[in-house]
């Protein structure tokens, strides 16, 4: 009898296999009911937060559910979208993009990043697109019958990856904004299929990348240009694969690095910053016939130009997502005594910013 | 008392056990006061923990065989005042164990059961703690073992699989006017090792060895991973972002995948911590009624059937409804949760373990010197 004991003491518990009641974990859910949700987006529209949601398509290429609600908060909003789906629990765990619409990204970002820091499901490595306009339209308007918006988004991060830009996730944006320097953040734009694709009736629309949003403490601080954009990967990125355009030639960058150096007064305060850029690329495509020497030197200018471009448009926006304030106050004592006044020194510290551009000879070139 | 836990097997119960109140405390509570700096706390923190594990050597010098540091505490201070001392350390063993198991639901339901409520997990981990401080305390030094090596096993998984994430420029630069917060940030770590005094109650169960290196070699290992913990958190998040987080090393465990395989594990790892709670409440279970047996002059409980009520037996059944009512007590929100766990309790567990534990080393200086001149004469 004694043998049998301690099983009286455990067979009880086999009472709780049967699964937990709501009163053990009110969250629970059967799994055969769980519609994942696969791409987000967040607007403020009207002073309200739009939150609109694409689950994917179906196992067997069934569309998208495409929902959207709109509430004073992003929980209430959601709890909304619950509402018209009561058969199926929707499930945020599985999040693959994170979308801010233009003046979400301007007003609310830190009120995103604090929602997403206490919701026990939502992963901080999502990758955080900012979509010029609204991520409602790109949401809604992605989807059709064979397609959505996480597809596109999927196809575009891909082609972003392989082409040398960088998708930052909502963790990297959070973590440079809460020090106080700015993060770059990967900018959409939506444009309708029908105007490029015409063999089918194509009525959704594309997402185009458009480049870099900035994004600063208060949120989003603007949009870099296409071409300073490439600028800003070039110094704080990996640029090879790149695939660039100068004087009508399309280049894809082979090599390329910058580095960053600081001058410094007798008291030790950064007087200057000299970037220094070598770039190597191979020429894919001419216009005309230029001489290598001619192409060397158009490179070397015109990426300094978007070097420069970024850099005033961190300037402008006192946003330092191209990370001088690190590359200068190298040490505790730099960093103690001039990064409380890094957004006044910043504005007017001199830059001077020198490429040194290589055209890798291609088979059509005169040498 | 014949069957004793080994050395091993102690260094690990504690080992275990201060994993659940390091990650309530690191790598926030540390940031908080160290900034970028906090993983190098370590450094300053192993100082009281050497100080406090001298004076508990000194101790363990003095105590008899089958002796606890509660026997140790009643011979020393006198019938009455030894008495009232012996019965705030229980107090203090089962409210803190109360504290353990309220901020461990807390940390369940913000982590992975949103919006459930902590009484089933309390209820079950104290009826469970029961059971196993109603048993052998082998077999428990024994779980912890095995917990150890799952738990730092799952920690250097962790760790190692959230190098990509980090960015080690995150962490510099530091130089010597970081080093006063960096020795405040010390003080978190510091009162988590302290918790390993308050196993010293046990120490009568506790195979007695010349080279206590089983205890710091854990303690040692402890620190290191509260450094790697604070290094690895700041790393990817920034100081500044790890401060505002509301659980920063369970936040980064939730974006580890492996790949295509198990796309999230944090269920696993947090999942995994509930038997770092289980174990500390078991043995802070077992610590109160170590330091409740002399009051009452109480024989060791070991040896008996598991609901055996000789021996005084029972009174373990109180202390554990003492510690579920503790627990279920504390029913407050999050924030104060959280200010209690950054503030109060630290403070309270400061001086209860380092002050009180110095206080009777100074006050018993003339009665060990006249011990130890009487073990000379004889």
């Amino acid at each position: 009898m004694r043998r049998f004991t301690p099983l009286l003491y455990v067979l009880p518990l086999a009472l709780l296999l049967s699964g937990c009641g709501a009163s053990l974990a009110s969250d629970r859910h059967d799994v055969e009911r769980l519609m994942l949700i696969q791409t987000m987006g967040i607007d403020r529209l009207d002073d309200r937060l739009h939150v609109s949601v694409s689950t994917g398509l179906g196992p067997e290429d069934d569309p998208a559910l495409v929902m959207t609600a709109s509430a004073y908060g992003i929980e209430d909003a959601i709890a909304r979208l619950q509402n018209y789906s009561p058969e199926n629990q929707l499930f945020y765990a599985h999040i693959q993009y994170l979308l801010l619409g233009e003046q979400a990204a301007r007003q609310d970002l830190s009120r995103v990043i604090e929602w997403v820091d206490r919701s026990p499901t939502v992963r901080t490595d999502t990758p955080l697109v900012i979509v010029r306009g609204t991520a409602k339209d790109a949401v809604t308007g992605a989807s059709e019958q064979a397609t959505d918006i996480t597809q596109r988004l999927a196809s575009l991060d891909r082609q972003a990856r392989s082409i040398g830009w960088s998708v930052h996730t909502l963790r990297e944006a959070a973590a440079a904004i809460s020090e106080g320097d700015g993060a770059l953040c990967l900018a959409v734009e939506t444009a309708p299929m029908d105007q490029t694709i015409f063999t089918d009736d194509m009525r959704s629309d594309a997402i185009i990348p458009l480049g870099y949003a900035v994004l600063g403490p208060e949120g989003l601080a603007d949009f870099l240009t296409p071409e300073a954009s490439f600028g800003a990967e070039l110094l704080t990125g990996d640029p090879t694969g790149l695939l660039i355009t100068v004087d009508g030639c399309a280049m894809e960058v082979l090599e390329g690095s910058a580095k960053l150096e600081g001058a410094y007064g007798p008291d030790g305060a950064p007087t200057g910053v000299s970037v220094r850029c070598a770039l190597r690329v191979g020429v894919l495509e001419k216009d005309g016939d230029p001489t290598p020497e001619e192409l060397d030197g158009s490179l070397s200018r015109t990426v300094a130009r978007w070097m420069t471009d970024a850099l005033e448009t961190a300037r402008a926006t006192r946003c330092d997502f191209l990370g001088l304030k690190k590359a200068l106050l190298t040490t505790d004592h730099a960093l103690a005594r001039w990064g409380n006044d890094w957004n006044e020194l910043f504005p007017t510290l001199p830059v001077d910013i020198k490429v040194d551009g290589i055209v890798d000879r291609s088979y059509d070139l005169p040498e | 008392m014949d069957e004793l836990i080994t050395r091993k097997q102690f260094a690990a119960a504690i080992f275990v056990s201060l994993l659940s109140p390091l990650l309530r405390l690191l790598p926030q509570t540390a940031v908080e006061l160290a900034g970028r700096g906090a993983w190098l706390s370590v450094v300053p923190a192993a100082l009281p923990l050497i100080a406090l594990g001298a004076i508990l050597s000194s101790f363990r010098t003095h105590m008899r065989p089958g002796e606890g540091l509660g026997g140790l505490f009643l011979r020393w201070l006198g019938p009455v005042f030894g008495r009232i001392v012996l019965v705030l350390y229980a107090a203090w063993f089962l409210f803190y164990g109360g504290f353990i198991l309220r901020s461990g639901a807390d940390r369940l339901a913000a982590t992975i059961y949103p919006g459930s409520g902590p009484t089933a997990f309390i209820v079950v981990t104290v009826a469970l703690c029961l059971l196993v401080a109603l048993g052998d305390l082998r077999a428990a030094a024994r779980t912890a073992v095995l917990m150890r090596a799952v738990l730092v096993g799952a920690l250097a998984a962790v760790l190692a699989l959230s190098i990509p994430n980090m960015d080690a420029g995150r962490l510099l630069p530091i130089g010597w006017r970081d080093a006063g917060s960096i020795a405040l940030g010390a003080l978190p770590l510091a009162s988590v090792g302290a918790v390993a005094g308050g196993f010293a109650f046990l120490s009568g169960y506790v195979r007695p060895a010349k080279n206590p290196r089983w205890l710091a070699l854990s303690m040692l290992t402890l620190l290191v991973l509260g450094g790697a913990i604070c290094a690895a958190v700041v790393s990817v998040f920034g100081p500044a972002l790890t401060h505002t987080l509301t659980y920063p090393f369970f936040i980064m465990i939730r974006s580890i995948s492996l790949g295509d395989l198990a796309p999230r594990i944090e269920a696993l790892v947090i999942a995994a911590w509930v038997g770092a709670d289980f174990l500390l409440c078991t043995f802070l279970l077992r610590c109160a009624h170590e330091a409740l047996r002399p009051v009452f002059s109480l024989p060791a409980p070991e040896g008996l059937s598991m609901f055996s009520p000789r021996h005084g037996r029972f009174l373990l059944w109180l202390e554990a409804a003492a510690l579920l009512t503790c627990s279920l007590a504390l029913d407050m929100p999050p924030w104060q949760l959280r200010a209690w766990s950054d503030k109060l309790v630290p403070l309270i567990s400061d001086i209860m373990l380092y002050g009180g534990y110095v206080l009777l080393w100074l006050v018993t200086i003339p009665r060990r010197r006249q011990e130890r001149s009487l073990q000379r004469r004889e």
